[in-house]
């Protein structure tokens, strides 16, 4: 963008930080100054390629590449007429062969290709379907009329919504300034303890705001500005797989039978010299978590286990 | 850990009379599978009886020591053992007629060098064995499943020799011996043995490794009874001496009778024998072995075939498919 420069003055971005590049339906682009100089009388032709021109179909260049801006301007024009929806075809293939004819005149018409012919498609398409479009654009205007209805239902509700809670602050100040007037009265008035009043009012006060803060919220809003339910989507959303609760796991400590003498322990092993008659473990083994007394235990224990057994198997 | 273990579980017997029962079990049912329509005096001349088969299963485990013994590289002796017990589950429950201990034999160490992770390659393996190198890597890898299908796939083998080490340490520690060292080729020798007969399924490897060093002590001359009852023992195992004597005893008489090995002569008429009986199905040498595993090879020939018609077909349909034209 930063060697962009208007085609007529040459003014770059980099002279003009506030350069605006406009362009028109034919897709060549001018600076705004130049659209002002040349336009002044409100229209003109385009110095580019001298098709006539209008000011105020002017726009501000939005895509770097001028001809894209040409291809939106097209399309716009040209879906004015091709305005015709999914349903109103009997399958998904017409559908695809309408919108593909639309691509088709768009490209011709933004490159150039058999202009004539394809503006003669074009009104042939408006006479034989000009029915059909004026009722979609119909169907489109009250589309938006009922959009444009809710948003007058949501700014209703927001204006009453506003009074309403005027209406309750006015409502809480004259319940307070009542309550003070009222002190004051019992103060003149009354005969018994002035310390007694007071307090007595300040409770009562307290109970009152209690009340009100206890007072019930305002029904929440179950809809969008849009009139859809929140959580509708929720209903879309599969069940949560349904899982089967067994009973609990209970934990049961291994008990480990031996089936003979008890092995001596770990502490044993160590203490007791046991480890003096095996062969001490190298420095690999050590490495890999295999020590001399784990050796030893596993040895002791295997000499130990199965002393007692015996097969009460009966001959089958 | 001996008693939750598998072989404590399912492979250890009662006694030796269990034992023979099974094994006549196995034997009548390969007859009767097998011998129909011979009359009984014929069954009796042609098959082998329980007595003769286990005088094959003994030939054939003096065999499989021997032969790990001049193994090449040097095995350690769990592989041994390992291979011992797979030998001996295996014609509890299988005929000698059906499957060729030769044949198992070789198997069964082949598997326990797995087990026990002593790592030697089939082509290592089969450079021990005399012969058709070729055939018998064959015949070893065929039966390798067949043989931990019926060993119920309980690979996990307690030996008596880390025992034999824990009871040594433990007599250096709490023992009062001179010099427990001098025991260690009595008990080698007796295990050796040991192996020969029916005791290490009939008694826990500690049992076995205890009778072991009792016996090498009284080859000494020492006595290790006061161990045994005082230290090992101790309060809580007064009442439960009684059966291990009993156990002990038993592994001595049993190792006794391990010497006792056939007449050559005889194993060389049972061996001609068992040549006739031997069921052809399981004989690589046969032409119904020959024919059965070509037709299983057929079968896995066919079963690929049939995937790549099917394949084909579905691959013909998806490209031909028709893309349902617009209306």
């Amino acid at each position: 963008m930063d060697d962009f420069a208007c085609p007529r003055c040459r003014t770059t971005k980099f002279q003009n930080p506030s350069l605006k590049m406009m362009v028109n339906v034919c897709g060549h682009g001018l600076c705004e100054s130049c659209v002002d100089l040349l336009f002044l009388k409100g229209s003109g032709s385009c110095p580019d390629c001298k098709i006539p021109l209008r000011r105020n179909n002017f726009r501000v260049q939005l895509f770097e590449d001028a001809s894209v801006e040409k291809e939106v301007d097209i399309r716009k024009r040209v879906l004015r007429d091709f305005n015709k929806k999914e349903e109103d075809f009997a399958t998904l293939n017409e559908y695809n062969d309408y919108l593909e004819e639309i691509e088709t005149i768009i490209y011709n018409l933004t490159n150039n290709i058999d202009v004539i012919n394809t503006n003669k498609r074009i009104e042939q398409y408006k006479k034989d379907n000009r029915e059909l479009i004026q009722k979609n654009k119909g169907r489109l205007g009250r589309e938006e009329y009922e959009l444009e209805e809710l948003l007058e239902i949501e700014k209703q509700m927001n204006v009453a919504r506003k009074h309403e809670i005027l209406l309750e602050e006015t409502e809480t100040k004259k319940k307070r300034i009542k309550r003070k007037e009222a002190l004051i009265d019992e103060l003149m008035f009354s005969n018994s303890d002035a310390k007694n009043i007071v307090e007595s009012f300040a409770q009562q006060a307290k109970e009152e705001e209690e009340e009100e803060i206890n007072k019930p919220l305002p029904t929440k809003i179950t809809k969008f500005s849009s009139g859809i339910e929140f959580g509708r989507q929720s209903q879309i959303t599969f069940l949560p797989v349904p899982t089967d609760d067994g009973p609990l796991y209970c934990y049961t400590p291994v008990v480990f039978d031996p089936d003979g003498p008890s092995p001596p322990v770990n502490e044993e092993v160590v203490q007791n010299g046991f480890m003096n008659h095996i062969r001490c473990e190298t420095e690999q083994e050590r490495a890999g978590g295999f020590k001399t007394n784990i050796a030893c235990l596993r040895a002791l224990q295997e000499s130990m286990m199965g002393l007692y057994h015996t097969s009460r198997k009966l001959i089958v | 850990m001996f008693p939750t273990s598998s072989q404590c579980k399912y492979w250890m017997f009662s006694s030796e009379d269990e034992l023979n029962l099974l094994r006549e079990k196995a034997n009548n049912k390969h007859i009767q599978l097998y011998g129909k329509g011979m009359n009984d005096p014929w069954k009796g001349d042609f098959f082998l009886t329980p007595d003769e088969e286990q005088v094959m299963v003994k030939k054939y485990e003096i065999h499989l020591r021997d032969f790990c013994k001049r193994f090449l590289p040097p095995m350690p002796r769990c592989v041994i053992g390992t291979s011992f017990h797979y030998f001996k589950r295996f014609y509890i429950k299988n005929s000698v007629m059906n499957y060729h201990p030769k044949e198992i034999m070789v198997t069964c160490i082949y598997l326990a060098c797995k087990v026990e992770e002593f790592n030697v390659s089939i082509q290592q393996f089969v450079a021990n064995i005399k012969g058709d190198r070729e055939k018998a890597a064959d015949i070893i890898l065929n039966n390798e499943l067949l043989l931990m299908e019926q060993l119920n796939f309980h690979l996990a083998i307690h030996n008596p020799f880390r025992p034999v080490e824990g009871l040594l340490i433990d007599i250096k520690t709490r023992g009062s011996l001179h010099d427990p060292e001098r025991l260690r080729q009595g008990t080698e020798q007796f295990l050796e043995r040991v192996f020969l007969t029916d005791a290490i399924l009939l008694y826990a490897p500690s049992q076995v490794a205890l009778a072991a060093i009792l016996h090498a002590a009284s080859k000494l001359q020492e006595n290790l009874d006061s161990y045994v009852t005082d230290v090992l023992f101790g309060k809580d195992g007064k009442n439960r001496l009684a059966v291990l004597i009993d156990a002990v005893r038993a592994i001595r008489s049993m190792e006794k009778t391990a010497d006792n090995t056939p007449d050559k002569t005889y194993i060389r008429t049972l061996e001609k024998k068992l040549e006739k009986c031997r069921n052809l199905e399981n004989n690589p040498d046969s032409e119904i072995y020959k024919k059965k595993m070509q037709a299983l090879l057929d079968e896995d020939d066919d079963l690929y075939n049939a995937i790549t018609v099917q394949n084909q077909q579905k691959n013909d349909s998806a490209l031909s498919m028709k893309v349902p034209s617009s209306p």
